[in-house]
This record gives C-alpha cells, structure tokens and sequence, in this order.
C-alpha cells in the first residue's frame, strides 16, 4: 500500500496535543542562560543621539546592553536590497525599530529596564501612507510594469470606461508563537541557533555577518515553528541577530522571545495597497484593457517588497484573460515597520483589485457580475495566455467554475437574495462567486532549488532532513509520505529530522507554497539514488541463476518493508535485512538529493517570461449577511472547490484550504491595523486587532476538490495547496459589494478593504444619503 | 496565618513563598515548573493559549472549570488544584479529547492546541453538549491562526462526553481536598523586597479569610488593589502598565460569594463571576443572557466578576447599560460600615468611582424588572464575540396604551462614562413608538453623546451606530410584541 495520498495524522500531532512538541522557549534553560529582550524606538522618525544606557546597565539583575556599536561585524542586511540595518544606528526609521539589545538574568529585570530608558531622540515627521510617500517620491526600485497590447488606444475607443481607486490595508500574519531565538556559544567563536524561522539558511547568513564570521561558523536549528505564514521567511534575522550577540559577548547561551505586543509592534505585515484603475468593455462585459497604477506601503525598508510587487503584478489578473492591459507597480517607502511576506505574498492585493473591477463592469451593464467572471476567464485553448506571455494550458478553471455555480446553486440564490434586499428593511444580503489562480514557483528562478539528506540505518530505520521548516503546514507528514514510498518502507520508520544548516545547505526559504515541491522532490531524489545502489546489490542477493533468473537491478520492487525481484515474488528479502547486509558489503547507505525547477524563467526587466511551474487554481462562493444599522458583517455560508492535482495527504490539505481561506476571510473583513497619526500600531494585539474566532466560521462550510487530468508535473503530481486558498475569501468581500450593489440599483458602492462593520456602515449611509463619515479616504486608518 | 500559598497542580502539591508568588500562573509553569504545554501568547485573555483547568471545593469534590493561565496570579489560587495539558494523558494513552484532535487534523502549528484541548476538556468536564453550535460557543476564547476551526469543531463531534472519566473523578483525593479546604480558613500573608529594582520596594500580598479582615486590610493600605477574578488587573500587570506594591486578594472571602433573590431585587455578591450571573440570567434575564453569550469567553466568565466590571469602570464595559437602565445599586462596605449607591450616580468621570480608599465593593442589588417592561441591550463590536465592545446600548420602557409611559436609556462607548440620555428619554416619552420618533430620537441621542475616534473605532462611526440603534430598536420591537399589562 502507498503511503502518498492516506489521510495520516499529522507528522507531530501527538506532541501537539499533549504539550509535548517544544516550541522555541519551551527548550529548557541552559546552565547560565540569558533572558533578552530590546529597547525600541517610540518614534516614527528622528535623529538617534543615545538614552540613559548606563543607568540600564547597572540596574540589578542586568548583565548587558548592547547597540549598533557592539555589533563586530557589518549593521546592514536585507534580502534583496540591503538597507535594513539589525539595530538602528543614527537615525530612527518606524516605531518599533530596535535600537538596543539587553541581557539580563530574569524577566523582572527586563522589565524593569525597559520601563526605565529614557531617550534622546529628535523627532521628525514621519511619511506613512502612500498619498505621502508619492508626495515625498519615496519609493524603493524602480516602477516595474507587464503590459501587453495598447491600453491607451483601447481607453479611446472602447464602448464602455470606468475608473476608480482600489483601496486596502494590510494584515498582520499573527502566528501564535511570536519571534524567538536562542543562540548557544559553541567553541572557537562559533554559534549555534535556535530559530523560529522559515529560513534558516538566511538566518545562519546574517548572523555571521553581524558577527564578522564565516558563515562556516554557524549553525541554525528549527525544530518547528507556532506558525509563520511568510512572517518568519526574513524577519526571524533581527532576534536571531539579538540572542547571537549576546551569546557571543558573554559566552553564555541568550533566549530572545518577543511578547506578543512588541512582535506586532516591531515586524512587518502585509502590505496596504492603492491601486488607480482603469478598465474597459465591450457591451457584452468581455473586458478589453486594463490598466492599473499599483502602489504598495512598504514601511521604511525594502525587505521583500520588490518581490511582493511582482507577485502583484503578475496576478493582477487573476483568472482573466485580458487582451490589453498594462500593470505597473511602484513600491513606496514610508516609516512604518518593513512589510513582509505573508502568505499570498503581494498576490492577494493584485486579485481583490481585478474582482472588484469585474464587479464593477458587471454593476454597470447591469449583468450577472458571475457571467463577467465566466466570460472573461482563462480557458486552455484561445484565452489562454497571460500578459507576461506564459501560456495556460492544463488547467480547469472553466470546469471550476461550471461545478461550483451548479453545485452551489448560486443563481437561484442570487435571484432570492435580490428579491429578499428588497424587502427587508434590518438585514442585506450579498452573494458572490470568485475564481483563484495563483503561479506557484518563486519568481525569483535561483530561489527554486532544494536539498535533502537521507540516512538509513543498520536496522532499516530512515532519518530524514531537508531545508524545509515545518510551519504547521504538514511538510514533515508529506515527506515521510514521499519517503515512505521511494523505499518501499513502513511510514513508522521514517523520522523527518530537525531542520539545520549543518545538514541542509543554501536551502531557500519554505515559501511560495513551493515547500513540499522542492524538498518532496529532493527528498525522493535522494531516496532513489539510494534505491538504485540497493537494488543492484538485491539483484545480486535474489538472483536465481538455475531458474534463468540473472541480476537485473531494474526489476526489483520495493513495497511493504520487503524487496522482490519482479519475476520472482514467492523470494523476498525483508528491507532491513537487505539494508544490514549492504552494510556488511560496504555499500553507501546515504544520500544527498537535490531538485531544481525546471523550465521557470522570468525577466523583470521586460516583465516577459515563464515565471510559474504550473497554477493552483480554485473558486468560491460566499453569501454573507449585513446588519443594516450597524453594518455588523456575518458569513453565512461558502462553498470552495479547489483542484490541487493529486493530494499527497487529504487531511492536511483541507486543512490548508480551510485554514488559508478563513485566514483570508479575516483580511477581508475585521482585521485592521489602525496606526496613531505619529506612526504608532494602535492594534498591536488580539484585544484590538480581531483574527477571525471560531464563531465566525459560517453555519456550512463546503469544501470540495475537482480532478484535473491535464495536470502531470510536480511531486506525484500534486500541487502547492499553501497559499491559493486564502485567495478564495475575495468572493467574501465580493459578496459585500454584490449587497451594498442592491441599496441603490444602478450606482456603483465603493468597499475599502477589509470590510469592517464601520467601512461597510459608512457606505451605506453613503448610499443612503446620510451624514458623510469624515475619515479621509486612505488605506490605512490614522487616528488623530 | 501562613506566609505562603498552597495549591496543587496536576495531583502535586506546591507551597509558594516571598517574590515568588507574584508571578502568573503561566509563568510558574513554565519556567518553575517545566511544564511547557501550557503557551502563553497574548499574555491578556484573548487567545486562549494558556488555558488550564481550575478545580475548586465545592460540596465533596472538586469542580473543574477551563480559565485563562496567563491572567491569574498565584495569589488566586490558593487552595486550588490546577490542571494542565500534561495532566491529561493516563499512562500512554492519549485523553478522548486529544486523540479527537489527532484523528481530526485538529491541530497544524499545534501552538494554540494545548489551549484548545484544555477548554474541549472542560466543556466535558462540565457536561455541555458537544453540538457543532455548543462547541462554537464553548471555544470562543481559544484563537488558532491555522486551522480555520472547522476541523477542530470535527474533533469536538467525535467525542462522547458520557463516556469520558471525569477529571474530578481521575484527581480525586480526599487528603487534597481538605489540604485545599483548610486554605480557606487560615489567612496568608507574603512580604517581601523586590529584587528587581534599586529601590527594593516592599510587597505584602494579603489573602484573608474575613470581610472584616479584608477592610482592615484596605484602611491600612488605602494603595493595595483589590483582585477577585484579576481579568482586568492582570492584564495591567502582564503589560507593564501596574506594578502593585500590596494586593488584597478575596480568594477566601465566602461573605461576597453567590447570588441571592431578596425582595425585589437580585443581590450578586462581589465575588460573583460572570458565569454564575449568566446562570442566573438565562433563566430570569433573558436579554442579559444575550448579552453575556457574547461577553469575553468561558475562561473568562468563569474567572471575571461582575462587581469587577463596575469597580473597573470602563465606559463600554458591557454590562454596563443594562446596570444603567436596571437602576441598580453598588453595595459598598467600608470600616464604618455599609452605603449603597446608585450606579447612575457612581462614576464621576473616566474611571472617577464614588468609592472611598478604605472601601469595597461588596455587592451589587439589581432591581428585578417588572413582566410588562422591555428591554433591549445591544453590543456593537468589530468582531461578534470575544471583542470589546464600540458602542453599548440599552433600552428599558414600558408602553401604555401604545405610548411610552417609562422609558431609560444608556449608551456606552460615547463619552467618558455610560451616558444616560435625558433629552432624548423625554423626547419620547409619552409617544407611541412609531419608526419616524424613533427616527427623531436617534438625530436628538447624536447630540448627547461625545464619542472620539480610537483603535476600535471613528467617532463618525459611533455617532451613525447609536443614531441607527434607535432605528433597530423599532423593528427588534416590532417583531416581539409589547407585553400586555
């Protein structure tokens, strides 16, 4: 029997559920261990001249303090462009910037130090919304554009215009366990570290760096992570940095794990977007150009957002084709923290402005918005190709879409909800059906690379590692799965080992989705190269000269814990035996396997090329319900259906699905980051920033995955299920236009993003026509 | 006297000493212990991640209810029994709960797992249904980022409370429980000098066993805070915003205990939780009970008060508007003894209490409304449940011949204290209720009231909400016929 495709437990579900899984700081202390924690600029913006150190540093219980000065290697990183520097030197850049590292023997010390720094800082004023920055030209890189046809001639000539501005916040990534590391002096200077990250290669990286060593001379850990969704992919480095400083002045091993305030105070989110959009149509709705001015709110450094802005660019048209169109994008540096990645990586902002531009078109033709999205959509023989050149051909969005409108019986309750708005004068509702197609690979082609190490054991038994960390996502379960049936050998005697540098070099981030398809398929390589050095041994061993069976490597099967020739299966040897006697024999029992992705190319510079392996591609349908005197928003029910090739492991993957879309649900809806007019997150913990709660799940939840028999590449032909599934929540906040649509027939609502209570009430008192909300138009909320 | 405090966790017994005392549950299990199942995320009881079984002596056993870890000191548990998650597991075998939780893929990072597994078993512990709407509610006060929940509910649906052994049943030793009981009877109280800061300040945690005790206690150290459920207060002290040199913790003062109908009124002893006063209300205040359901959390509701909600005194606290339009009454007892007062009259601005240093609240006395009235309380927040309330609202009337003979009507979130609305309560009176003096009363309430703009909302916002429940309240009126006098 496979392993590939069981629904098995998750790899450490045990440990999960009796407490027993460590965590970072749930490792036990080390003999002399540090507590660390950091001093952080209260300012937007300013001039850096010192604080009260000394007095921190002679208060009791306080070991060190450490600054930019103390740092024996360089200050700078970043993972494109390095202008991030570990602890602010000069100047001051956001609220929440570190300056300063302290040391100290227990948390009450901290604390107290913490309470007591005094700073001397010359406050300036702070650029922090993209209006500003643009005001200011703050950007990071250059304006990068996919364009395709003649947007410009099309706008002259087209039966139908419209324009607008697309409005959205950003989120923050909210993993339950907050940044953590711990570093551990080793000898001659080197280091070893802990991390709570999803890379720990670029981890080992910066930490030699800010320590003026090789990176020979550091090895980092990650058992796990309590959650990461892109959060952790760079922004695990600065703590790293922290713990590894300390543990290399005082040669005592130094744990930093930031509370939950200064985590959502100190790291990056998704970023905000505004978008400035023009499309037009044909009378028919098939949409001929769109031309979108992007503009992303990075916070004041560049840390992924470059890259965060090609995804956006190059999902900007979701699942659409489009004959014209030109999207370019423009990356505006502000004094909030540095945005990063979180899962949909740039993707998410891209698709929710096309939908809301569909849904435009169809409000203004009067139409069916469903029958625009079907009209326009990618099919695989004639609309097939994207602006950036890439062709579509083994998808089944059209099939997609065609099942769910059935299965959802979406236009009979698009009729009902639309007499019901009629004529109920307390509720609204809204109904709304959206496709996903997300490109899975990095966009970045050196990035798609991967490594894996297998060891067998005398006894049969097989540890493996790879570069991938474990999240939460299940990557460990579907390796084991993978392993499993590389070497014909029980799921039970497989371990997926802790990830480390010191086994799995260079490796890239576990991100873009792509975290089994790299490490699953580096893994395998590795297993197989171990499988042909067996067989040819076993052909040996089960060769049967007198029954005309000769030593033939390529018909032995491995399945089941027992190794066969195929031509005689009454003669068996079992695996472990067979592993302890290649021993015996002086066979390698190890393996270093490796995967690149082939066939990816993609030029930024003409914003041509074949970014994607291949697409992940989805849809959903969800109905929600509006208090009209409060604009309290409920979801009432969804119906997703995703094809995800072949599924490696079933339970995992629904719930990626659940868990992604209901994620993206609390982008769409409650979660806010509310700023002060001085820069300072007002929302910096779950009291005032609202991740969705299991009472928000609707009442039916349908989940269903469709078979794609186009699709024959990746990983036992699987696909990337991490990230495409929050995409689908856009048919949430489509739902909540289609119901603001109903107020007032013939006029077009405009929806921020997230729908919020407040932004939905303002817009139907808008459409009422009662008093005007004040707040500026923005797209994040300053509180004066 | 002692000068320590005792309680078990999971069957073992712990005595705590000076400094070590004022510290988190969380942290005492975490770094003293090594008990690390148990995370702490939010550190303010809005995740759920710390959540840990409470056993009290109650009757002859002990009763197990979930709570949050992070926000209860250790000076509120004396004489308690803790359960943590890796008190679940008997020999090998995995509890009900958590093998639900394997065979569901209830858990993905697995950080909030221990919390979810916690608050599955308590809800068992305490015999509630495992409907998917029960588990729904009984799980509102555990986050997870990952999961999306529903596979969780999954998890929950494939237990049979029935056939669960009890942690009561698992725990009991009639040696704790009375090692337990004995704390009740015999004060403590823990001095010590911090350690942590030059100064070296003095700390007395006091825990008598008396009410007399208790206000001796508080006229010679005016300065203590007073700790019950400490939801609140903790939450002040995790964040570094209170640093409290003396605490005077009611663990054992039994006079402030329970609820109890006299007259015409429902008197709720300060020590009263939240979840008691629910009890209470689902069969007498039906919508109060609506509000409680989406008040904080079980964890919560099991540790905070209600006398903690008044003595806090946040305006959008949201119990608030109902004690408003209730009329009721704070009982508070002090070294000359008892006053009364009217909640009305109790706030004198931001936090401003009517409330003598030497004084505890000790009661509150809850005039039972009368058959033919109405009421409607609203909670407008960003998220349904466990969110802090935007605006607050209540309406209390009573209609005779189809006009308003009585009407109160208090709104919370808009100005520096619950705002009761005089003009707008005589503009309607003696109206019938129809939808355009309703209409009228909503533009009147906007210029009562004097909302900002803050984290959770724009003052615009507040002032369409209030204007609009007016709104609300006549059709929530009309789809449930007045009653008859």
């Amino acid at each position: 029997m496979t392993s590939v495709g069981q629904t098995v437990p998750h790899d450490s579900a045990v440990g999960h559920v009796t407490g027993e899984a460590h965590y970072l700081d749930d490792l036990p202390p080390l003999r002399g261990e540090l507590v660390v924690d950091y001093l952080a600029s209260p300012v937007a913006r300013g001039v850096l001249r010192g604080a009260n150190y000394d007095e921190l540093r002679a208060l009791p219980g306080v070991v060190a303090l450490y600054t930019a000065a103390d740092l024996p290697g360089h200050n700078l990183f970043g993972p494109v462009i390095a202008d991030e520097r570990f602890l602010a030197e000069g100047t001051v850049e956001y609220i929440g910037q570190p300056i300063a590292v302290i040391a100290a023997q227990n948390f009450r010390a901290l604390r107290e130090a913490k309470q007591r720094v005094r700073w001397d800082i010359e406050e300036q004023e702070p650029v922090l919304t993209i209006d500003q920055a643009i005001a200011a030209q703050q950007f990071i890189g250059p304006t990068r554009t996919i364009a395709k046809g003649d947007v410009e001639a099309e706008w002259q000539q087209a039966e139908h215009r419209l324009e607008g501005t697309f409005f959205c916040n950003g989120q923050e990534q909210f993993y339950l366990e907050s940044q953590a590391a711990l570093a551990v002096p080793a000898e001659e200077g080197q280091i070893h570290l802990h991390s709570s990250t999803q890379n720990p290669t670029e981890i080992q990286q910066v930490v030699a760096e800010a320590l003026g060593i090789g990176f020979h001379e550091v090895v980092c850990i990650c058992k796990r992570m309590g959650g990461g969704f892109g959060g952790k992919e760079t922004q695990a480095a600065i703590p790293a940095v922290m713990a590894a400083l300390v543990a290399h002045h005082t040669q005592k091993a130094a744990r930093v794990a930031w509370t939950k305030d200064d985590d959502m105070k100190t790291t990056g989110k998704r970023h905000p977007y505004q978008i400035r959009y023009r499309a037009t149509f044909t009378a028919e709705g098939r949409v001929t150009g769109l031309d979108f001015d992007i503009y992303s709110n990075a916070g004041a450094t560049a840390d992924l957002s470059t890259s965060i802005m090609e995804r956006t660019l190059l999902h900007s048209d979701n699942a659409y084709a489009i004959p014209n169109v030109r999207f370019r994008g423009t990356v505006c540096r502000t004094n909030l923290p540095p945005n990063t990645a979180f899962r949909g990586f740039g993707g998410p902002q891209g698709m929710a402005n096309v939908e809301n531009v569909l849904q435009e078109v169809a409000l203004t033709l009067g139409r069916d918005p469903y029958d625009i999205r079907r009209l326009n959509l990618y099919d695989r023989e004639q609309q097939n190709q994207a602006p950036y050149g890439q062709r579509l051909t083994t998808h089944v969005l059209p099939e997609i879409m065609d099942q769910l409108v059935e299965e959802s019986q979406y236009r009979k309750r698009l009729t009902e909800i639309e007499a019901f708005n009629q004529s109920s004068a307390t509720t609204l509702r809204g109904l709304a059906l959206t496709p996903v197609k997300f490109g899975i690979s990095f966009t970045t082609k050196f990035l798609n690379q991967g490594n894996a190490l297998v060891n067998l054991y005398k006894d049969g038994t097989v540890q493996v590692s790879t570069g991938g960390t474990e999240m939460g996502q299940g990557l460990n379960t579907k390796i084991r799965q993978l392993v499993s049936d590389a070497l014909g050998v029980g799921y039970s005697r497989i371990r997926v080992m802790t990830t480390s540098t010191e086994k799995n070099n260079n490796a890239s981030p576990t991100a873009a989705s792509a975290g089994t398809d790299l490490n699953g398929m580096a893994a395998v390589d590795a297993c197989e190269k171990i499988r042909t050095r067996l067989a040819a041994f076993a052909a040996q061993q089960l060769a049967d000269p007198e029954a005309g069976i000769a030593p033939e490597p390529e018909l032995i099967t491995f399945a089941d814990d027992e190794v066969w020739d195929t031509r005689n299966p009454g003669r068996r040897m079992s695996f472990p035996e067979l592993v302890k006697q290649a021993y015996m024999e002086r066979i390698s029992l190890g393996e270093r396997g490796f995967y690149r992705t082939p066939g990816v190319d993609f030029n930024r510079d003409t914003g041509q090329g074949t970014p994607f392996f291949y697409y992940t591609t989805g849809a959903a349908v969800s109905e929600v319900s509006i208090d009209r005197f409060t604009g309290n928003l409920t979801l009432v029910r969804s119906d997703l259906l995703m094809d995800i090739g072949e599924s490696i492991n079933p339970g995992i993957d629904r719930g990626q699905v659940i868990g992604g879309f209901i994620q993206g649900v609390g982008w769409v809806t409650n979660e806010e980051l509310r700023y002060s007019a001085s820069g300072a997150l007002l929302s910096y913990s779950p009291t005032t920033y609202k991740i969705p709660n299991i009472q928000d799940l609707p009442d039916a939840l349908n989940v269903r995955f469709i078979q794609n028999p186009h699709h024959h590449l990746n990983v036992r032909r699987s696909k990337a299920v991490g990230e495409p599934p929050l995409m689908l929540c856009l048919s949430v906040w489509m739902a909540v236009k289609h119901a603001l649509s109903c107020v007032r027939p013939g006029r077009i609502p405009r929806l921020h993003l997230p729908a919020t209570g407040e932004e939905i009430l303002r817009r139907l008192t808008e459409l009422e026509g009662g008093a005007a909300f004040q707040t500026p138009e923005c797209e994040i909320p300053l509180i004066a | 006297m002692r000068n320590y405090l005792l309680f078990y966790v999971n069957g073992s017994r712990y005595q705590v000493h000076g400094e070590q005392a004022f510290q988190s549950l969380t942290d005492f299990l975490r770094y003293d212990l090594g008990l690390t199942g148990t995370k702490v995320v939010c550190a303010e009881g809005d995740c759920g991640s710390c959540t840990v079984l409470i056993g009290v002596p109650e009757g002859d056993r002990l009763i197990y209810r979930p709570i949050d870890g992070c926000i209860q000191y250790l000076w509120q548990l004396d004489g308690r029994h803790v359960v943590t998650v890796e008190g679940l597991r008997e020999a090998e075998a995995l509890h009900p709960v958590q093998q639900a939780m394997v065979d569901s893929f209830g858990s993905q990072c697995g950080y909030c797992t221990p919390g979810f597994v916690m608050a599955l078993t308590g809800m068992v512990e305490q015999q509630q249904p495992l409907t998917r709407q029960s588990v729904k509610e009984g799980l509102t006060g555990n986050l997870c980022r990952c999961t999306g929940y529903e596979q969780i509910i999954d998890a929950a649906l494939l237990l049979n409370g029935q056939t669960i052994r009890p942690i009561a049943e698992r725990y009991h030793s009639e040696a704790m429980r009375q090692d337990l009981l004995a704390c009740a009877d015999d004060p403590a109280t823990l001095t010590y000098a911090e350690s942590h800061t030059p100064e070296r300040h003095a700390v007395v945690i006091s825990l008598p066993v008396s009410l007399e005790d208790a206000i001796s206690f508080k006229a010679r150290t005016p300065r203590a805070v007073v700790v019950s459920g400490g939801t609140d207060l903790s939450v002040q002290m995790n964040k570094g915003r209170l640093a409290p040199k003396f605490i005077l913790s009611l663990t054992h003062l039994k006079e402030l205990e329970g609820l109890e109908v006299r007259g015409d009124h429902l008197r709720i002893g300060a020590k009263a939780t939240w979840s008691e006063v629910d009890t209470f209300a689902a069969e007498h205040l039906p919508e109060f009970h609506r509000i409680i359901q989406v008040f904080a959390s079980p964890q919560i509701r099991n540790a905070g008060t209600l006398a903690g909600n008044v003595g806090n005194g946040s305006p959008i606290a949201d119990s608030m508007p109902f004690l408003y339009i209730m009329e009721t009454e704070v009982e508070l007892t002090g070294p000359s003894g008892t006053r009364r007062v009217n909640i009305n009259q109790f706030y004198r601005g931001y936090k401003q209490l009517d409330l003598a240093p030497d004084e505890l609240i000790s009661a509150l006395w809850l005039p039972l409304p009368h058959p033919e009235e109405q009421m409607k309380l609203y909670k407008v927040s960003k998220r349904k449940d466990l969110d802090i309330s935007t605006v607050t609202a209540g309406f209390r009337l009573r209609l005779q011949d189809h006009q308003v003979a009585d009407i109160r009507i208090a709104v919370g979130g808009v100005g520096p204290t619950v705002l009761r609305l005089p003009k707008t309560e005589a503009h309607l009176q003696g109206r019938p209720l129809t939808p355009e003096a309703l209409a009228e009363a909503g533009r009147l309430a906007r210029a009562e009231i004097t909302p900002i703009s803050d984290v959770r909302a724009s003052q615009d916002y507040r002032l369409q909400v209030t204007e609009n429940l007016f709104r609300k309240l006549y059709h929530d009126l009309e789809a449930e016929p007045a009653p008859v006098a």
